[in-house]
């Protein structure tokens, strides 16, 4: 156990004699309290979710990785004080950023740290009182907030013991630690809400969608808002004009702060001390009184129930919508089965989703900046300008193949990895069919939508003229994933553990190279119609050959096969 | 002789559903109970109110003399659990995992810890005792998980499933401790669906369906009731409603086309 752990574990056992007061065994206290401590430091956590390892070296710190990730986070809510004309306002935006940021990774970490339902089975069938496991999961709970926490607000501290003297910060301490209560109250609501309608499994994911919502969200924040607004406007803003200040809870955790660094006996700042301290502490009265009881159950949980219980749906007809398609675009047999395949997993698989669906989120971003970054064109100028035409057009154009390299990035990897030998049992004479068929799915399932949209749009801003180039385009697309599968896949769809992200990200800029490439050609040849024309068709003809060539490709192009038995 | 297990008309339900439908058995010390039935039959319910994890039953469960319901703690500290799935904190070394238990037993830290070492050395475990179980089979898991079931020396033993993943040698030396443990006294309680098993290692079989006990003796007792034959085809009899060589059939005839 590491320095960190063994001080908190030191801190929150303190108390040994009121615990031995209120009937709770603190040898076995401790000892629960040191086993998921330990185990914290084992698991890899939120952050880490997106790129889970797998050989690597055994994960022997990850409270210390935690610790830093939320002093780097902590940094950045610093820009609150840069911005805006007084402290009220700066604090507004810092408690609104602290409130988001712990309730977005304490909700990840609720269901697969602090709530472990292998607790059920392992320590419950242990003489362990109820009252000792509850004070047990309360008390890891806490610590896990606090290392959350404390490193979290650390910056913020100094910044403030620096500009604002010592004496602004037992104020501060104190509402962080209101804000944290407060912020504990709206997951539990929120865990409760969402199990009510759904069931655990359920809810995972819609947690993980949480987590794409809230990281595309942060993101496009941070790059779009300053683009919009501009620092002007930002220096000048405060938050008192606004009228529905009230409403929003980190108003009041900063007017808390105001009153208690100035005394100033405004009415305002008083309301405002009063529901920053008042609204925390009944909130986790609630809690404890309503909410703890279904996340600490021992006796009866749902969980436990038995398999058989759940009705048994009726098979629904298989889809035939997408049958249809692929009946249409894929040949009979290994392609076509692994165009369906492709299509199911990647709408079933969280995992595959969670890789997958930031990124498209993210490239959105990058999108609007690029416009942004101009002062956003007006599409009249658009038509004025043919340049600018051109690069907008090529840009939207080949950008769309980015999220489509990203899926097929994502494409080998799987959880389930092992259950690949399907693949290998089965007669399958060229695993080509297999990558062109996966290819072709998620052209359809990510690229169509897409093309669909540009088309429309080209045609109702550019008219008619444009569709000469529009096919282009198509049919280079096509060609670049073509190209791309024949030339650098060598794993079957969902055959690999789970890599590090961030090595598939690098890989991903590289092969941007050739529709980097492709761009800049048909950007050179754009307004010469013939020419955009004849390469039209040379290009289709070309996914055409290219395509076959990947559908007979032989086992042997299939290098990393068996990494995983 | 005073009887170590008693359940007296268990039931269970799940919403609308009820699992067990008055469970009613005694169990003596020294028994090697084979506890089996079809799945959804309410095996596992049974084993999860006896091991103090489900306490919303009615009915009533006294072990060795103390209602489960007014003093779990007494109840769960003479009871070893071994369950179904290997369920255990896999990024824990099986030493500190079982050093944990240890602890929750409440047993002194020396002893615990020569236990562990002798046990984990029996099954030929020694050393791994300090490699993450992550990386273990299916196997050594159950291993681990056995040991934590005995480590602190139960009276009672509840096991379920427990041979599973365990390889044939491994599956003797689990055999011959379960007659070596009933032999010492200790009250064993196995669900398998491994009639073969447990027609060899239990002198008392208790088959349950939908949710009630339908059967209740020896192998030879059964034999005598239902026709001399295996507990297998017993256990068919008894609780399916189809002819299984019908299913069977089945299977051959959909090869026709």
């Amino acid at each position: 156990m590491n320095i960190v752990n063994r001080f908190f574990l030191y801190l929150v056992l303190l108390p040994s004699k009121l615990y031995q007061k209120m009937g709770i065994n603190t040898v076995q206290l401790a000892s629960i309290l040191s086993i998921k401590l330990m185990m914290d430091d084992r698991r890899p956590n939120t952050m880490h979710q997106a790129n889970k390892r797998k050989e690597a070296k055994p994960i022997s710190a990850a409270t210390i990785g935690t610790m830093f990730v939320s002093a780097a986070m902590g940094s950045f809510f610093l820009i609150s004080f840069f911005v805006g004309s007084e402290m009220l306002t700066r604090f507004t935006i810092y408690f609104s950023f602290f409130i988001f940021v712990l309730s977005s990774t304490l909700i990840a970490d609720f269901t697969s740290v602090l709530i472990d339902i292998r607790d059920n089975i392992i320590i419950l069938p242990k003489p362990v009182t109820d009252k000792t496991f509850v004070i047990a999961r309360l008390l890891h709970i806490l610590i896990h907030i606090s290392k959350l926490v404390v490193p979290m607000t650390l910056p913020a501290f100094i910044l403030l013991g620096i500009r604002n003297g010592l004496l602004a910060l037992p104020p501060f301490l104190l509402m962080v630690i209101a804000a944290t209560l407060f912020t504990i109250f709206l997951i539990n609501a929120l865990y409760l809400i969402i199990l009510k309608i759904t069931t655990p499994e359920k809810f995972k994911v819609i947690i993980s969608y949480f987590q794409i919502f809230f990281a595309i969200l942060f993101y496009g924040g941070y790059q779009i808002v300053p683009r919009l607004i501009g620092k002007a406007v930002l220096d000048n803003y405060s938050i008192n004009t606004a009228s529905y200040a009230f409403l929003i809870p980190p108003y009041w955790f900063a007017g808390g702060w105001e009153f208690l660094h100035s005394f100033q006996f405004s009415a305002t700042l008083i309301s405002c001390f009063l529901l920053s301290i008042f609204v925390p502490f009944a909130s986790i009265y609630i809690v404890i009184k309503y909410f703890a009881p279904y996340f600490m159950i021992s006796g009866s949980d749902g969980e436990s129930m038995p398999a058989i219980v759940s009705e048994i749906k009726q098979p629904r007809p298989t889809n035939s919508f997408i049958n249809t398609i692929a009946n249409l675009l894929t040949d009979a047999g290994a392609e076509k089965m692994a165009f369906l395949h492709t299509w199911k997993m990647t709408a079933r698989s969280r995992d595959f989703k969670l890789r997958v669906y930031p990124s498209f989120g993210y490239m959105l971003v990058y999108f609007f900046m690029i416009f942004l970054r101009d002062k956003r064109p007006a599409l009249n100028s658009i038509k004025q300008n043919s340049n600018t035409e051109k690069v907008i057009f090529i840009s939207i154009i080949y950008f769309s193949s980015l999220i489509l390299i990203t899926a097929i990035n994502q494409l080998k990897d799987s959880d389930k990895y092992k259950a690949a030998w399907i693949y290998f049992t089965t007669p399958i004479e060229k695993p080509g069919k297999i990558i062109s068929g996966a290819l072709k799915s998620l052209l359809v399932k990510f690229y169509l939508p897409i093309i669909a949209l540009t088309f429309f749009g080209a045609i109702l801003v550019e008219g008619p003229r444009v569709i000469p180039n529009l096919f282009l385009g198509l049919c280079n697309q096509l060609l670049i994933i073509f190209l791309i599968g024949y030339a650098s896949i060598r794993n079957l769809p969902f055959s690999q553990a789970p890599n590090l992200a961030k090595t598939s990200f690098m890989r991903g800029l590289l092969t941007l190279l050739i529709p980097g490439t492709i761009a800049f050609l048909h950007y050179s040849i754009y307004t010469f119609m013939p020419v955009v024309i004849i390469l039209s068709i040379l290009s289709c003809i070309a996914s055409w050959l290219v395509m076959d060539a990947l559908k007979n490709k032989g086992w042997e192009i299939i290098t990393e096969l068996k990494e995983g038995y | 002789m005073e009887p170590i297990i008693e359940l007296k008309q268990v039931t269970k339900s799940y919403g609308a559903k009820t699992v067990l439908k008055g469970i009613n058995l005694t169990i003596y010390p020294g028994q090697v109970i084979g506890y089996i039935g079809p799945n959804g039959a309410g095996k596992s319910t049974t084993v999860k109110i006896l091991c103090g994890l489900i306490s919303d039953y009615e009915g009533e469960v006294i072990v060795a003399g103390i209602d489960i319901k007014n003093d779990p703690l007494a109840v769960k500290r003479r009871i070893g659990y071994v369950p179904e799935l290997a369920e255990l904190y896999d990024v824990l070394t099986p030493a500190e995992f079982l050093g944990f238990m240890g602890e929750l037993y409440g047993m002194p830290k020396v002893l615990a810890e020569d236990r562990m070492i002798k046990m984990l050395a029996a099954f030929g475990l020694e050393a791994n005792a300090d490699q993450r179980m992550d990386t273990f089979s299916k196997g050594m898991r159950q291993k681990v998980l056995i040991i934590s079931g005995l480590l602190h020396n139960p009276d009672i033993i509840i096991l379920d499933e427990p041979l599973s993943g365990l390889d044939a040698n491994s599956v003797i030396i689990v055999k011959e401790l379960l007659h070596k443990l009933a032999q010492d006294g200790k009250t064993i309680f196995y669900c398998s669906h491994m009639m073969d098993v447990v027609e060899k290692v239990s002198d008392r079989i208790v088959l349950i369906n939908e949710g009630t006990v339908i059967a209740d003796g020896s192998f030879e007792e059964l034999q005598q009731q239902q026709g001399n034959q295996s507990l297998e085809k017993i256990f068919a009899h008894m609780t399916s409603k189809d002819s299984l060589s019908d299913a069977a059939d089945q299977m051959m005839r959909a090869f026709e086309n």
